[in-house]
């Protein structure tokens, strides 16, 4: 399991900059990722210390690989996971977002669902590797070409909640503390090497 | 004035309808069905019956008191089997090409040069030839960029490269000059280095030219006419491929093997015949037609057939406790079909198509234990119950009470474990026969193909018209058109191909297959067992065997029922001039109803079911 203290993976160093209110999306094959209040920002490591940077390379690098499209917006006015990915599907021009919280909990949300539900919800944050954010990055481009991906293999641990629940809590907590009120942000996002 | 109860028990479904019978006339009250508890015609269906006789007395506002007798078939058990068995197997040795679709190639066009280690490729000297970079998953997709567009910048000819992980769009993107790229080649580490090795990729939506054509081969790698036919079975497994990757190695090849799969000994009455299940279902046909009329069927021990057979006698012989010697298989039915298996000594876990045969027997007997079911629903209903009525002739005269029927006609009951077909010819006979294969090998058909291994959803896939969810308020049906929704659809649903069932359900096909692809197996699996079927079914019970001179043919049982079954068997016999079409049991039940309803019709005519506790003759096989 990738849990504790192998190696950490290489960091990829992350500069996020606003760009002012995220505009409507119109590119078919768009992809937009919305990220949590305090992401790349307080936080640069996920719950399992996942650099930031490098989620967001492997999400992006999926989305590449498939040929879509990709825009960045960050929420502004909630820290809860659906909040996040369901204000990044309505913009999206194709309809489909990927939301990820600083924790590295992470959904793919299309416009069209209740903002409750999902087309693929990964819940559990500490078996997140980066693998999967590109498994993840790649399932989102393909539904934006209205293709027909098979869901990502979609880990479990009975032991994560005990095991994280607390540590996950404290975070969310801080995460909280960064929520103002606001229209999501346009970010450029550069990912260093 | 009496109120009688008809009893069809089928493989599946057991049937009941309840009627008021004065002289000739009969009014019919209600019917009920319900699922067929055990094997047919064993004690065990009494539950079923007693289910569907209560739903029908239910429909009919009647009480089981009221009840005088009950008409129970001559329902004899009857047990089918299925197996599959795989003919061919398609072998790579020394691990010679690379021929898959992964979603996202890089680059386009062809290279050709070595195979030479992403590791050694900062060794590699300007005047070294063009090279094919091999490169494994441990290597970043920025690194493997940085690295081709150096050696490029040095004066090293790169041509192509092979990838472990989905990274070839990537690593094009970052390219100053674009080569074509194959990824997701899961067993990387296995690519022979230092040999002559061609990378093609093609554009969206077409398949490599060159490397898919022997001369395109030889070309490429300045090949002998002796070496070409050697490498022409390549050309071929990359046929379709959207890229492909072949290197050349002393020794490689590839080869489409056929698995021995045992034999098939067919003994007729009057001649025997044995025949290779690699033959395929042709050869198999082809011999059964020739040993026909059939008096056993035995596979080899070991195969799967084999195994199949024997279980299916050792089934039939602990209901009947006749010794396994003694029973004898009736009828199969072969059909070819096909199998997605991983292809031996492939690079990337390529699948190949193969082929395979599909067999089901049929063995069923006269002596069932009837009586003692029609003892047990007696005790467990108070009520008198007459056993008899040959099935075959009940079926006819129920299908006869369709509207616009007239004798002689013939019934084709199409059900889950047989098709079973009888023509009534001039007043005394019944011609009947009972051919192996139905719904359940549909649903055998449609799972193998398809790779769906969850039966249930096989079964929808058979029974449902498909649909492609496109968005949340929108889905494509499987003819064209759009249907919109004024709610969203269910989340799991999105982006799938989904069958849609009866009640107004969607239920998601988790396979990679598009919708025109799972359409054409679902109607070929019909087609290849119903319509094949129906005209076997008809060719034996027709005069002189020749369907042409029936000229009505009534479908009934369950899978009459289906949307599409029914045309393409119609389709099948019209080329013989026949009429054919889906029955309507009272005008009201469809293809529904038949043998009970024909029980009812037949109780007290001089031709009606004999008195209790004697069983009725059995039917006239259809052997003049």
């Amino acid at each position: 399991m990738t849990m504790t203290t192998t190696a950490p993976p290489p960091a990829h160093a992350l500069d996020v900059s606003e760009r002012g209110p995220a505009a409507q999306g119109s590119r078919h094959d768009e992809v937009v990722v919305a990220l949590s209040p305090a992401f790349g920002g307080f936080f640069t490591r996920t719950i399992v210390d996942v650099p930031h940077g490098s989620v967001l390379r492997e999400l992006f690098a999926g989305i590449e690989e498939e040929g879509a499209s990709l825009r960045v917006i960050r929420v502004t006015h909630s820290a809860d996971l659906a909040i996040v990915a369901f204000a990044g599907a309505k913009l999206s021009g194709s309809g489909i977002g990927v939301g990820v919280l600083s924790r590295g909990t992470t959904v793919i949300h299309q416009r069209d669902l209740p903002r409750l539900s999902n087309l693929e919800l990964f819940p559990q944050a500490p078996l997140l590797d980066l693998e999967t954010f590109r498994a993840i990055g790649r399932n989102a481009a393909r539904y934006a070409k209205g293709e027909t991906p098979q869901p990502v293999p979609v880990r479990n641990d009975f032991m994560a909640r005990p095991r994280w629940q607390a540590k996950a809590a404290l975070l969310h907590n801080k995460e909280m503390e960064f929520v103002r009120s606001g229209k999501p942000v346009e970010l450029e996002v550069a990912i260093g090497r | 004035m009496s109120l009688i109860v008809g009893v069809d028990i089928g493989n599946s479904t057991t049937e009941a309808c309840v009627a008021e019978v004065e002289g000739s006339g009969r009014a019919y009250l209600g019917s009920g069905l319900a699922a067929t508890t055990g094997v047919k015609g064993t004690v065990p269906n009494v539950t079923g019956a007693a289910r569907a006789i209560e739903r029908a007395l239910l429909r009919a506002g009647r009480a089981l008191e009221e009840v005088d007798a009950i008409l129970l078939n001559e329902a004899t058990p009857v047990i089918s089997g299925l197996a599959m068995e795989t003919i061919t197997e398609t072998i790579i040795t020394e691990s010679t090409m690379i021929g898959h679709n992964p979603q996202t190639p890089g680059g386009e066009g062809l290279g050709v040069g070595v195979t030479v280690a992403f590791e050694r490729l900062a060794a590699r000297a300007p005047g070294d030839g063009p090279a094919i970079v091999v490169i494994a998953a441990s290597v970043d997709f920025e690194e493997a960029a940085a690295a081709l567009n150096a050696a490029a910048a040095r004066g090293v000819e790169v041509a192509g490269a092979v990838v472990q992980r989905d990274d070839a769009r990537l690593i094009a993107n970052r390219l100053d000059r674009p080569v074509p790229i194959v990824d997701e080649v899961t067993h990387v580490e296995r690519v022979p280095l230092g040999m002559a090795a061609a990378v093609e990729v093609a554009g969206p939506g077409r398949a490599v030219r060159t490397l898919s054509n022997s001369y395109g081969l030889a070309t490429v790698f300045d090949l002998t006419p002796e070496e070409t036919r050697v490498v022409a079975p390549v050309a071929r497994a990359l046929t379709g491929t959207r890229s492909a990757v072949v290197v050349r190695t002393p020794g490689g090849d590839v080869t489409d093997r056929r698995i021995p799969a045992g034999t098939l000994e067919l003994h007729g009455e009057r001649a025997k015949r044995t025949v290779d299940v690699n033959g395929g279902a042709e050869e198999i046909m082809a011999a059964l037609r020739r040993v026909q009329p059939l008096a056993d069927v035995v596979g080899e021990a070991g195969s799967h057939v084999g195994g199949m057979l024997a279980g299916v006698r050792e089934t039939m012989a602990d209901l009947t406790g006749d010794a396994i010697g003694d029973v004898r298989i009736r009828d199969v039915l072969a059909a070819d079909t096909f199998v997605p298996r991983e292809v031996r000594g492939g690079l990337a876990g390529e699948f190949a198509l193969e082929n395979a045969v599909a067999l089901a027997a049929m063995v069923r007997t006269s002596r069932g234990p009837i009586e003692q079911v029609a003892r047990a629903l007696a005790q467990e209903s108070g009520v008198e119950v007459v056993v008899g009525g040959v099935e075959a002739e009940m079926a006819v005269r129920g299908a006869l009470t369709t509207p616009g029927t007239a004798a002689p006609v013939a019934v084709l009951d199409l059900g889950g474990g047989s098709t079973d077909a009888a023509l009534a010819r001039g007043e005394e006979q019944v011609a009947t026969y009972h051919a192996a294969g139905a719904g359940d090998l549909v649903t055998k058909l449609i799972g193998s193909e398809l790779g769906i291994d969850d039966r249930e959803l096989a079964e929808h896939v058979k029974t449902c018209p498909l649909a492609k969810v496109e968005s949340l308020f929108h889905v494509r049906l499987e003819d064209g058109t759009v249907q919109y929704f004024d709610a969203p659809l269910p989340a799991e649903t999105f982006a799938r191909v989904v069958a849609l069932t009866e009640e107004g359900g969607m239920v998601p096909i988790p396979t990679r297959h598009g919708l025109d692809r799972i359409r054409r197996v679902r109607r070929d699996a019909k087609r290849r067992v119903f319509a094949v079927n129906a005209l076997r079914a008809l060719r034996e019970v027709a005069e002189h065997g020749t369907v042409r001179g029936i000229d009505f043919v009534v479908l009934i049982g369950g899978s009459a029922l289906d949307f599409e079954i029914p045309e393409l068997v119609a389709e099948a016999l019209a080329d013989h001039g026949v009429v054919c079409g889906t029955g309507n049991v009272r005008a009201v039940e469809g293809p529904r109803n038949a043998v009970a309803t024909g029980l009812v019709e037949a109780w007290g005519r001089e031709r009606g079911p004999a008195a209790a506790g004697r069983s009725a003759a059995p039917a006239a096989e259809a052997r003049s």
